[in-house]
């Protein structure tokens, strides 16, 4: 596998004022390369869709006819030699194809006979997300493919098994493959989907129109067939008796991966952040509290972050960038604000603020989601995420976008409140 | 100097114990070098063990692996003491690594004892500019050692102290595929007999003749090859006003592969009476350019003990805040005979 070029690159104000504890840096991870460069060896990827056949996807008619093509156009961009198979969901799960819950080598023949077998799925029964889980994972790790990636799509919640079930399921599936999740219509829960997608490092989106879906398919499929480096982590050192107080990926979307972290040796943990091919970019947040502030002039390394992947000859270090602190009596230094911090603490703040004012206009607190979804109309505002704003115009009158003075729309459709509340932590980067 | 010869004994050897001449630049029984160049180059401290948690676990980009603090690298703060000369070249308080270098020796002529030395101020806006200053600074005082051991004219032993320098900063460039300016440093140098100092630079490192009492006025030696210099030389600005400047300390001449044959001032000076030598970066400078301040700092210690007056001025200048690296070299006049040459301190 020819692994493209890392970089790491960190932008922080390493300067801290007498006493100051807390340092904070964002880490830009980027691969070289374009998005069509060489791919990986075929024989090392591996891929599922899971495809919704609970009985609600006959309501309309065209939600099941329309899954079925973006199934089909999925599987005519999956590359040859690539492992692949289709799960129909129910309150069970069947392996379609192959029918005999391996996975079948990509070419122009299983290609046809994967879409024959998609073509003949009949809806009919209930909604128990785990169980697709379960079998996805049975079918991943009986193949010894390294990028292994899942596409899962429903258009109902999952109510034929407990949270529980589902949880345990995650569990299970987590760091063995990452997975895609969309919902189709607006009968599913974006909480839920979201608890997936977060700790199986994919991301969730809504398709409102089922039309709409066999574009969105082929392209995750694209993107999944240009990851060439399985099972990137960030690995953190820190200095003794400091604390991590946050790791989060801030672009392209907000990801918490505070909870994630994995001890890898003396001081250093471990944080997920998955499949990675060339021309890509990530941003990462990363707080860290030093046990005791030093004096004016020293210098310390408050983190040491290094990306690391496994190999045959153990852990291969891609890329490494230090987190400094230095303490100064110099007031210009210290209150210096570094603008891709400053930057992406508003665009983690954008994403609650938008997640927390959904759920109080949920709860019919008004003023809450008022003063909530004001704060994020300002904050889209300021940071110029043009896309965030539009979907918040569509949840609230803006009287004041610069001050965030709104009034809660009377009326606001299904599709367009569960839009933005997926996609509140789809971020802007910072003009470099 | 040969076996057998009748030069008065001066001390002894301090690897034998031999008894040596004073003009004796090598021991005749052991063949040691007897007062060998000695360079700020940071091998004098050992390994490294952190001073804020003791462990000896430091990682190759100079962090303690335990407490993560910046572990002081040997050339953070390094001390020379050549008991005629004496330096101390310090990192200071907001630069992260010292980029200044010296390099120091004392010889035994038939004139009587001399002083060689030499300061180096690497070019922060260039690549590898703690490098540059060390090579340049090792290079150059090894060229003036030679010409003064061998009795050889240090005015015209200058300019080819600085082509050697040159040429080992060059030597740097080549290594690597560097990307930036190229490697590059200010310079001054001085060679002090019991006659006269012949002092020779490039930059913004100063020279500088201190001095107290009547008829013998402190006077700054060299001209600053600056924005700053050339700004007050046209009478465009005050010194004051030109150093404030956004490019006053832009130097116009230097040392480094894109400057080639700098052509270094060289300038003989007859010291009236006693005093101190003082050569300095502008770390020191930048908080008191003027001869007659400096000269209250570190007068009368340097006429006795150059290392005490040298660590003083070095943190007057922390003191007053510390923005650069700071070097100080101070040489007492007239020249003594020291009785037994000190090591370098580490």
């Amino acid at each position: 596998m020819s692994e493209p070029d890392f970089t790491v690159e960190i932008y922080q104000n390493e300067y801290l004022p007498e006493g100051g504890r807390d340092v904070n840096a964002v880490v830009t991870v980027a691969t070289a390369g374009t998005a069509a460069a060489a791919p990986a060896t075929a024989a090392s990827s591996a891929e599922i869709i899971i495809v919704d056949c609970s009985g609600s996807m006959n309501a309309p008619p065209s939600k099941i006819a329309e899954a079925r093509a973006a199934t089909a156009a999925a599987v005519d961009v999956i590359r040859d030699g690539v492992a692949f198979a289709v799960i129909a969901g129910t309150h069970q799960a069947a392996a379609i194809f192959p029918s005999d819950g391996s996975l079948a080598v990509a070419d122009p023949q299983t290609r046809e006979s994967a879409k024959r077998a998609v073509a003949g799925l009949r809806p009919g029964g209930g909604t128990a997300i785990g169980q697709w889980l379960w079998l996805a994972h049975r079918m991943f790790t009986s193949h010894p493919a390294q990028l292994r990636h899942a596409i899962l799509l429903t258009d109902g919640k999952d109510e034929h098994e407990s949270s529980e079930d589902l949880g345990t399921a995650i569990s299970l599936c987590e760091g063995v493959f990452s997975c895609d999740c969309r919902g189709v219509g607006t009968d599913w829960e974006v909480a839920e989907l979201r608890r997936i997608s977060t700790a199986l490092l994919g991301s969730v989106d809504i398709v409102p129109d089922p039309a709409g879906l066999a574009a969105d398919f082929s392209d995750m499929m694209a993107a999944a067939m240009g990851k060439q480096v399985a099972d990137v982590s960030l690995r953190i050192w820190t200095p003794q008796h400091a604390s991590i107080q946050f790791v989060k990926q801030v672009a392209p979307t907000v990801e918490d991966l505070t909870g994630r972290r994995a001890g890898s040796g003396p001081q250093a943990g471990d944080y997920p952040t998955g499949a990675w091919g060339p021309g890509e970019s990530r941003d990462y947040h990363l707080g860290v509290q030093v046990a005791a502030a030093g004096a004016v002039g020293q210098e310390m390394l408050a983190a040491r972050v290094s990306l690391v992947t496994a190999s045959p000859a153990g852990p291969e270090v891609l890329g490494q960038g230090l987190v400094r602190a230095i303490w100064t009596d110099e007031e210009a230094l210290s209150t210096r604000i570094d603008q891709h911090v400053a930057h992406y603490t508003g665009q983690e703040e954008l994403a609650q603020v938008i997640q927390e004012g959904l759920e109080a206009r949920k709860q019919g607190d008004e003023d809450t989601a008022t003063a909530k979804l004001g704060r994020a109309v300002a904050l889209a505002h300021q940071s110029g995420n043009e896309d965030t704003a539009k979907l918040l115009a569509k949840v609230v009158d803006v009287v004041d976008a610069a001050t965030g003075t709104v009034s809660l729309k009377k009326k606001v459709a299904d599709a367009d409140e569960m839009a933005l509340d997926t996609r509140s932590v789809k971020t802007v980067r910072t003009r470099k | 100097m040969t076996a057998g010869s009748a030069g008065p004994a001066a001390g002894m050897c301090f690897a034998c114990g031999e008894p040596v001449g004073a003009t004796d630049s090598f021991c005749e029984s052991c063949g040691a070098e007897l007062a060998p160049l000695s360079v700020s180059d940071g091998r004098d401290g050992g390994s490294p063990v952190c001073e804020s948690c003791s462990s000896s676990r430091v990682s190759a980009d100079g962090y303690c692996e335990s407490c993560g603090r910046r572990v002081r690298s040997g050339r953070d703060h390094e001390e020379v003491d050549l008991g005629i000369v004496a330096g101390v070249t310090d990192r200071g308080l907001r630069h992260h690594r010292n980029e200044d270098a010296m390099a120091l020796a004392t010889a035994g002529t038939v004139a009587g004892p001399a002083v060689v030395a030499v300061v180096c101020d690497g070019v922060s806006s260039s690549v590898h500019p703690d490098e540059a200053s060390l090579a340049a600074a090792r290079a150059a005082a090894g060229v003036l050692l030679t010409a003064v051991r061998a009795g050889r004219d240090p005015l015209a032993a200058a300019p080819a102290a600085v082509r050697a320098a040159a040429e080992a900063v060059a030597g740097l460039s080549r290594t690597a595929g560097l990307v930036g300016d190229p490697p590059s440093s200010t310079f001054v140098s001085a060679v002090l007999t019991s006659e006269a100092a012949i002092v020779c630079w490039l930059g913004d490192s100063r020279a500088y003749w201190l001095a107290t009492g009547p008829g013998s006025a402190a006077q700054q030696l060299t001209r600053d090859d600056s924005v700053a210099e050339e700004l007050v030389a046209a009478g465009l600005l005050s010194e004051d006003d030109a150093l404030a400047s956004a490019q006053g300390h832009v130097v116009t001449r230097w040392i480094g592969a894109d400057l080639t044959n700098p052509e270094p001032h060289v300038m003989r000076f007859e010291p009236p009476g006693p005093g101190a030598l003082l050569l300095c970066s502008d770390g020191l400078w930048n908080y008191q350019p003027a001869a007659g301040q400096l000269a209250e700092l570190a007068l009368p210690a340097a006429l006795t003990d150059p290392l005490g007056a040298a660590r003083a001025l070095t943190s007057f200048a922390i003191d007053a805040g510390g923005m650069d690296n700071i070097t100080v070299v101070l040489a007492p006049f007239p020249v003594s005979a020291d009785p037994m040459p000190r090591r370098r301190q580490p």
